[in-house]
């Protein structure tokens, strides 16, 4: 299947690409555009204005996504605590490792284009969520 | 001088339910918007701006109001800087009242004293989020704080 979301990958689409190709379609191929105009028929979009899989009250894309799909698993929706902190910043839930990985995100998205970026951050996303997995396993942060 | 280039969010919300006026009013003030006039708010347009103004369109819009997204400049400088200028004093105001709060918290007791450390930076990390133009007092701000962290860490020893 086709996806396409807007050009400039930030922590949310980047975590939304990763999230789909891991749960949804391991053959999934993604499109950048400028415009929601620009999305051909047969994409499903992500993470743009006006999209079933966009922002939504207070969750973000990635926390939309889990939603749709009915994607339960504790460790995901961990993991949806420190992207919607690393996207918004509103506090809603405690997460010290959101500013990092905002920051990271930021600063990958001045040295790469967008197909690498989500290269990148999908072994990122990986081990955090490995991280994370253990973290819930154990009831601590493993070492 | 070139002009900055801006984003402007152009919105109305029913004035009732009161909610998602309240959702929509706390968000805008988080990002640092300018206030133009009733119901239109800017910022300078960047890649993150422009995201975060397109939704809260979007939450206007599912609350049942109106919304668009304009990029566009001021057509002269003095109105530039005015809408720089007011953003920067109120972002001013915020860092001066920061400093005013750690300079007191100098004389709190040494548990009390990390809370508010703690509380402090948290605080000056989100006004810095929202500081388009800094003015003076951000570094004033980020003083008293490093000033409250030198003393609590002094304390420890």
């Amino acid at each position: 299947m086709r996806w396409a979301t807007r050009r400039h990958c930030h922590v949310d689409r980047a975590g939304c690409a990763w999230l789909i190709r891991r749960q949804i379609d391991p053959d999934a191929e993604f499109l950048f555009v400028d415009d929601p105009d620009e999305v051909p028929p047969d994409a499903t979009a992500f993470d743009m204005r006006g999209v079933e899989l966009g922002h939504h009250g207070d969750h973000c894309s990635f926390e939309t996504v889990l939603h749709r799909y009915g994607l339960d698993d504790p460790v995901l929706w961990d993991l949806a605590r420190i992207v919607h902190e690393a996207d918004l910043a509103d506090e809603r839930y405690d997460a010290p490792e959101a500013p990092g990985l905002d920051v990271i995100c930021r600063g990958l998205s001045m040295v790469l284009d967008d197909p690498r970026i989500l290269e990148v951050t999908a072994a990122m996303f990986d081990g955090l969520y490995e991280h994370r997995r253990r973290a819930l396993l154990l009831g601590r942060d493993p070492a | 001088m070139p002009r900055l280039p801006w984003v402007f969010l152009a919105y109305r919300l029913p004035r009732e339910p009161s909610t998602p006026r309240i959702s929509v009013w706390r968000k805008l003030r988080r990002l640092g918007v300018a206030q133009v006039v009733d119901g239109l708010v800017a910022l300078p347009l960047d890649a993150r701006t422009k995201e975060q103004l397109e939704w809260v369109a979007d939450e206007v819009v599912e609350a049942g109001g109106e919304a668009s997204i304009w990029l566009a400049e001021a057509a002269s400088a003095a109105q530039e800087r005015a809408l720089a200028d007011g953003m920067a004093a109120s972002i001013a105001e915020e860092y001066r009242s920061l400093a005013v709060e750690a300079g007191t918290a100098l004389g709190e007791a040494r548990g009390q004293r990390n809370r508010t450390l703690g509380r402090l930076r948290r605080e000056l990390r989100r006004i810095r989020a929202r500081d388009f133009f800094p003015p003076p007092e951000a570094e004033g701000a980020r003083r008293a704080v490093d000033g409250l962290a030198d003393t609590t860490r002094a304390a420890m020893r």
